[in-house]
């Protein structure tokens, strides 16, 4: 084969990467920007800063044990709520906060992917199976707002509706560290 | 020619690594809850559906099962139908279902005078063993046994309510509907087919998942949904079960 024939070929070979990548950077980007919080490597979380929950042993171990669900006080005056989403029901399914103070929500899976959002406030967090999502809630208000799940998760998608309570800060129960609040039923 | 693409495809590549981390959602999430304050963790079950572990409690060997079983068919009957609407029939139970229940008879989880000192020799083989040959019995009953199931039918407007909250459930209280993990419709890990169940024992089971006497549900969706079913609620979900309409499509009795 003469030189210049391998050139030609080397030529198209290089093309059809080129192209290959091109396509891969039209459905990866979009993929990538909606989807990140899905992603589960050792490489992406170190990037990330995440620690790696695992989604089967939540009841066993780690943050999300049952009895440390709910809302629970910090030293520095703020508030953690702790929720797991699963098929079909946010746990615990009625929380409560206080108004008008940060409450840092942190949510999980336990599943699939899921994502949580308070009707009428304008705020919604996703959640997915081995990784943390974290965000802060600050609702000036006493109210009760219900928590739809907004992902589709399965055949109970629509009836995955929790519950959130603020109540006034001042007549909000003061929490001994160990404590952990919510209304749910038993 | 040659380093224009290497440029390109540099750019392809840092692009996708960079792209996400651009956006302003994505900022990492502060990760070290810190463990001061935490209360000691109360584990509903030890079980944990790694999938070693759905491996190990789905391939057992039924023919073993068979022979493991002769003791259970006092209460539990020949064919897994119970003659006692109190105790449970086993016919057609999920092989996972069955195999959590023995570990968490045995591990205490559960209580039960009975079950725990039966369910306590048996190793985690034998407990698949017998899930293995349970899942494979037919859930209609040979009507020449001695049973309890089916149970008689409920009142069409119990059985229309329990069908409801079986097919939509209630969104505003957030009740998921039942067949959603349940059976026929979808199944959760875990979680037992209702199709052919006493009504007295999935009556049971709801108040003791509503009082917490029972606990051993994983991530307590039990507990909350029982929890949020009134009595009546209960007794009409039981009734609905335990009359076998759990085979058939609930929308068969929703009201047109």
């Amino acid at each position: 084969m003469s030189g210049e024939a391998i050139g030609a070929r080397r030529a198209r070979a290089r093309t059809a990467v080129l192209q290959m990548l091109i396509v891969l950077l039209i459905v990866g980007t979009p993929l990538a920007m909606t989807r990140f919080y899905e992603f589960d490597s050792p490489l992406w979380r170190a990037l990330m800063g995440h620690r790696r929950v695992d989604p089967e042993t939540l009841h066993l171990q780690g943050e999300f044990v049952e009895n440390n669900l709910g809302t629970a006080r910090e030293a520095d005056g703020s508030y953690t709520l702790r929720m797991i989403a699963q098929q079909y029901m946010f746990v615990p399914h009625c929380v409560r906060i206080p108004a008008g103070v940060p409450v840092h929500l942190r949510l999980t899976s336990a599943d699939g992917a899921h994502a949580l959002t308070i009707v009428g406030l304008d705020f919604l967090l996703k959640a997915a199976p081995t990784s943390v999502t974290q965000a802060t809630l600050r609702i000036a208000h006493a109210g009760v707002f219900p928590m739809p799940c907004a992902e589709f998760c399965g055949p109970g998608h629509l009836a995955m509706n929790a519950r959130l309570e603020v109540v006034p800060a001042e007549r909000f129960q003061n929490l001994q560290p160990t404590d952990r609040v919510n209304c749910a039923v038993p | 020619m040659q380093s224009c693409s290497r440029v390109l495809l540099l750019t392809c590549f840092s692009v996708l690594l960079i792209a996400p981390l651009m956006l302003p959602g994505c900022s990492p999430t502060p990760s070290s809850p810190r463990a001061i304050g935490q209360p000691p963790a109360r584990a509903p079950s030890f079980v944990a559906w790694k999938s070693e572990t759905v491996l190990e409690a789905s391939h057992g060997d039924a023919l073993r099962g068979l022979l493991l079983a002769k003791r259970c068919d006092h209460c539990h009957g020949s064919e897994g139908f119970s003659a006692n609407a109190n105790i449970p029939n086993l016919a057609g139970m999920e092989r996972l279902a069955f195999w959590k229940e023995m570990e968490d008879f045995a591990s205490g989880k559960r209580n039960s005078e009975v079950m725990s000192s039966i369910a306590a020799p048996l190793t985690r083989q034998d407990s698949a063993d017998l899930a293995a040959y349970y899942s494979m019995l037919p859930t209609a009953a040979d009507p020449l046994d001695r049973q309890a199931f089916p149970q008689a039918a409920t009142p069409a407007a119990q059985s229309a309510s329990a069908g409801r909250l079986i097919v939509l459930g209630d969104v505003g209280r957030g009740i998921p509907p039942c067949q959603a993990c349940h059976g026929p419709v979808g199944f959760k890990t875990g979680a037992p087919s209702l199709a052919a169940q006493n009504a007295d024992y999935v009556l049971r089971q709801l108040r003791d998942f509503a009082s917490g006497a029972r606990a051993n549900d994983i991530n307590m969706p039990m507990r909350s949904i029982a929890g949020l079913l009134t009595e009546e609620e209960r007794q009409a979900l039981a009734g609905y079960y335990g009359s076998g309409l759990g085979r058939l499509p609930a929308s068969a009795v929703l009201p047109k």
